[in-house]
């Protein structure tokens, strides 16, 4: 299959089409950079979607629970031994991912021979202050693209993730609180989950807040919190609905 | 991904595998003079266990600082003491502290207090070729929050060089001034009033701070406590609650009666 280039191509393809298919059904995760820090949320049916990297660092995703393990453990590893052998300060996400994660999830991606990673996902960095948080958003073939607007969106296809993203970026603009934030994210989960449009169709705000209520029941909603200020450099914390006032 | 490691959530395996495992050095016969670290303690009081240190560092007779933190938070409910050779020592802290929160992180949940205890033993055993040569000992306490009660209990562990590690019941000290500071707590558990573990949050800062004034006068590579020159010990406080820092602020409020 490999001898002829355009074999090659076609298996590629064939890959990505395999992949999207076996990501269809993912719970979307989502990351919104708030004056106080960062909030990460996901929903998810006993596996966890929201994780701590490192002191100032997180990943949300969705895909196979196996595979986003291997990713996190990946990260885990390159930025701790980072730490260790340099300073905490110099672990950025940027370089975690440009020349760690991307390169890695590309090579397992175009290996044909190989499973491939079927994983979406987002990583996030803390800044220091507010306005200077990095939001990834990686793909299973190692793609990235840093996230602007201060909100991070991870769904399995590409168009309603974008439009969900634009709408968000609307959404949270000026908004500071933690729950409704929290809110609001879910709103837009349930709209991602029930293949809603974000557009003019879109439900009224009641109707979306009694979706997402309904339709949480027996899952588990999972927020990360990256907190700007604190007595630690660890500043991750998993934070439950009532802590968020819901 | 990268390969996983030998032992899940072990950080120094991890280290290995990249050839950077710290204290893997041979000593040599003519090592210079070493820098010296003394001296620290730990006893419960009511609310918790305090952990103190004074800030001088030695090498020979010649005094290098006065500014050093002896008593390091490895973690939220985790503190180390040291006494000893700092640049082992303080290479042992950076090593446990990535090492708990490796395990955390990587494992999704805590590091149970045995383990911890015994991650320093470990540490210490890696640095025996260094201590039998007399170089890089190190001799340290170690404070952690047992989870398996409730709530959660602080307690204290001393070491000996070898790595062996022994709960300490009422207090442990360590370093050269720490004969003073054994003799006086062993006393005010005996036949004070009140007794350090009766002692309130105040009372034990004003204790920890009195007794490093006098192992001070008895130990010159004790660097002592002097307000009028805003000189003060590292003190932190272990309760259920997590890891604290009493601030030189604070010292200086509590050291008056």
């Amino acid at each position: 299959m490999t001898e002829e280039p355009y074999r090659w191509l076609e298996a590629v393809a064939n890959r990505r089409e395999y992949v999207r298919e076996q990501l269809k059904g993912g719970s979307p995760v989502f990351a919104a950079a708030l004056p106080e820090g960062v909030l990460l949320l996901g929903v998810g049916s006993g596996h966890s979607k929201v994780f701590e990297l490192f002191d100032r660092l997180a990943l949300a995703g969705l895909g196979h629970p196996a595979d986003i393990e291997k990713v996190r453990q990946a990260a885990i590893d390159a930025a701790h031994v980072e730490a260790f052998t340099r300073a905490p300060e110099d672990v950025s996400l940027r370089r975690l991912i440009s020349f760690g994660l991307s390169a890695q999830l590309k090579a397992n991606f175009e290996q044909i021979y190989a499973a491939p990673f079927l994983v979406e996902l987002l990583l996030i960095e803390l800044g220091i202050e507010a306005g200077t948080d990095a939001i990834f958003r990686l793909h299973f073939d190692g793609a990235y693209q840093l996230q602007t607007g201060g909100v991070g969106v991870a769904a399995s296809q590409a168009d309603s993730e974008e439009e969900c993203r634009a709408w968000l970026v609307r959404e949270l603009a000026g908004k500071a609180d933690r729950g409704a934030v929290v809110d609001l994210l879910l709103q837009a989960w349930w709209v991602l989950t029930e293949k809603r449009a974000f557009g003019e169709a879109l439900p009224a705000v009641a109707e979306r807040q009694a979706g997402w209520r309904a339709a949480v029941a027996g899952k588990v909603i999972e927020i990360g919190w990256l907190a700007r200020r604190g007595p630690r450099a660890a500043r991750y914390e998993p934070l439950t609905l009532a802590q968020v006032g819901l | 991904m990268s390969a996983p490691t030998p032992i899940a959530g072990d950080f120094l395996s991890l280290l290995a595998a990249h050839n950077v495992a710290p204290l893997r050095v041979e000593a040599s016969p003519n090592a210079p003079v070493q820098l010296q670290a003394t001296t620290v303690f730990g006893f419960h009081f009511a609310e918790g266990v305090l952990m103190a240190g004074d800030r001088r560092a030695t090498a020979g007779n010649l005094i290098v600082t006065d500014r050093v933190e002896k008593v390091i938070e490895i973690d939220s409910t985790s503190v180390l003491a040291i006494a000893g050779v700092p640049a082992t020592a303080f290479e042992m802290a950076r090593a446990l502290q990535t090492s708990f929160e490796y395990y955390r992180r990587s494992q999704l949940q805590r590091l149970s207090l045995p383990a911890k205890v015994r991650a320093l033993a470990r540490l210490l055993r890696d640095n025996l070729p260094m201590t039998l040569q007399g170089v890089g000992v190190v001799v340290p306490l170690f404070a952690g929050l047992d989870f398996t009660l409730t709530p959660p209990k602080p307690q204290v562990f001393f070491y000996d060089p070898l790595g062996a590690q022994f709960e300490a019941v009422g207090y442990a000290a360590s370093g050269s001034g720490s004969g003073t500071i054994r003799s006086i707590l062993s006393y005010q558990e005996q036949f004070g009033q009140p007794r350090p573990s009766q002692m309130n949050l105040r009372e034990a800062v004003r204790f920890a701070l009195r007794l490093l004034m006098v192992a001070s006068e008895f130990d010159s590579a004790t660097g002592g406590v002097n307000p009028a020159a805003q000189t003060f010990a590292t003190l932190k406080v272990l309760d259920a609650a997590g890891v604290r820092t009493i601030t030189d602020a604070q010292q200086a409020e509590y050291i008056n009666p």
